[in-house]
């Protein structure tokens, strides 16, 4: 009985980092508002992103993805260079499992 | 009416702009000194910055100048103007820019022999086109550093032949010379979340066109802008739009005109300015407004040299 619980928690944990729709992006060089709308243009073209919040005293990016859209650590770090700064981190929040994907 | 040539300096427009902020006053002359009066103008000059790979960004600046000179002419000149900006990211390191002045008014004042005499010229002015590059770019959390070089030409756009009921007007107060100008610099912005600096070193070769030839100019520009709004980003969520205090500082070199084939020895000079100012950078606008003011001028008496610039504007991130 135990082993099946195990095995259906795993799984579902499993699933829930599979489809995170939910990246944390650290980013370097970005330091006022204008530049953090730039990052939050270049972002915003990735197909499936829902939406941006810039955390800027953080430099933190939160990009929300359609349910089942993966996002790439390569496209965030494009769009991220496209706006002028640099990727500094990548992280994939699975919002179902608990777990991260750290980068 | 026998009226002498009257040559004015008309203003230069500023090719483009970049940031803001302050500091104590304290502290932006001890950054300022040592390094020779660099210059690096949110609202008065260039900043390293980068444009988003294929976003716009336009720019509009009102500019109001006054400049007289303490010659027997007693030469005063006004220029109402609107500087337009638009600028393109080609990629995140490469940004092209298009200037446009438009002179509502550039009108002159000068005593001459009949008594106080009026003129004025006005209209779409040169058309200025340059790129900037990126050439070294270190980014680090919660702020950048970046070294850019820009280069540029200035198309003779402008009307250079406008007249009054005393004839043509100098070419100096018209809107355009006439001449194809070249110019560039390099650029170095520092920034962070609480301060930016701004430093430019630039030059500007100005072309000959029928017997006139503006000085050229070498100027370096320093800027400082302080954080003053929020105070503190303790625990900020978002990105909420930020004040900054900021002081400009302006360095600049004017050689003498060339009229036919001789110099104007009423022309030329070296002139250093501060620019107190302030400025609302937002995630899609940005509000700004200094006002420049001349701390020593050397130049002889009759050259005109300004008096004060104030500018106001904005830029909106598309």
């Amino acid at each position: 009985m135990f082993k099946r619980l195990s095995l259906a928690l795993g799984v579902l944990v499993f699933a829930g980092a599979a489809h995170a729709d939910s990246y944390a992006l650290g980013l370097k060089g970005v330091a006022c508002p204008y530049c953090a709308y730039g990052v939050e243009k270049r972002l915003s073209k990735i197909d499936g992103v829902t939406d941006i919040r810039i955390d800027i005293a953080d430099s933190l990016a939160i990009v929300q993805m359609r349910d089942g859209t993966p996002l790439t650590k390569q496209q965030a770090a494009t769009a991220v260079e496209d706006a002028g700064f640099t990727l500094d981190s990548f992280e994939a929040r699975a919002e179902r499992g608990g777990q991260t994907g750290a980068d | 009416m026998g009226a002498k040539p009257v040559l004015i300096r008309p203003g230069r427009l500023p090719t483009i702009a970049a940031l803001p902020a302050t500091l104590p006053l304290v502290l932006a002359i001890a950054l300022w000194l040592p390094i020779n009066t660099l210059d690096a103008a949110p609202n008065t000059f260039n900043t390293a910055l980068p444009v988003a790979k294929g976003e716009f960004i336009w720019r509009e600046q009102l500019v109001f100048r006054e400049r007289s000179d303490d010659g027997p002419m007693q030469r005063d000149v006004s220029i109402r103007a609107l500087g337009s900006v638009l600028g393109y990211g080609v990629s995140g390191r490469l940004s092209t820019f298009v200037v446009l002045p438009y002179f509502f008014s550039k009108s002159l004042d000068v005593t001459t022999g009949n008594g106080r005499l009026s003129r004025r010229a006005e209209g779409v002015g040169d058309l200025s086109a340059f790129a900037k590059y990126t050439a070294y770019q270190r980014d680090f959390r919660g702020g950048t550093m970046r070294l850019s070089a820009f280069a540029g030409l200035t198309a003779p756009t402008g009307r250079h032949d406008q007249r009054d009921a005393f004839g043509e007007l100098p070419r100096p107060l018209q809107a355009g010379d006439g001449a194809w100008d070249g110019f560039g610099g390099v650029v170095a912005t520092l920034q962070t979340l609480d301060f930016q600096v701004d430093a430019q070193a630039a030059y500007r070769d100005n072309g000959r066109h029928d017997g006139f030839e503006r000085g050229d100019t070498a100027r370096l520009d320093a800027s400082l802008q302080y954080r003053v709004w929020p105070a503190s980003l303790d625990g900020l969520r978002g990105t909420p739009g930020f004040g900054y205090l900021l002081l400009e500082s302006k360095l600049v070199h004017r050689d003498t005109h060339t009229v036919a084939s001789a110099s104007d020895p009423n022309s030329g000079g070296v002139q250093w300015l501060l620019a107190p100012g302030a400025q609302y950078i937002g995630r899609r606008w940005i509000v700004e407004g200094t006002v420049q003011v001349p701390v020593v001028t050397n130049a002889p008496d009759a050259a005109i040299r300004d008096d004060a610039i104030v500018r106001i504007g904005f830029r909106r991130n598309f």
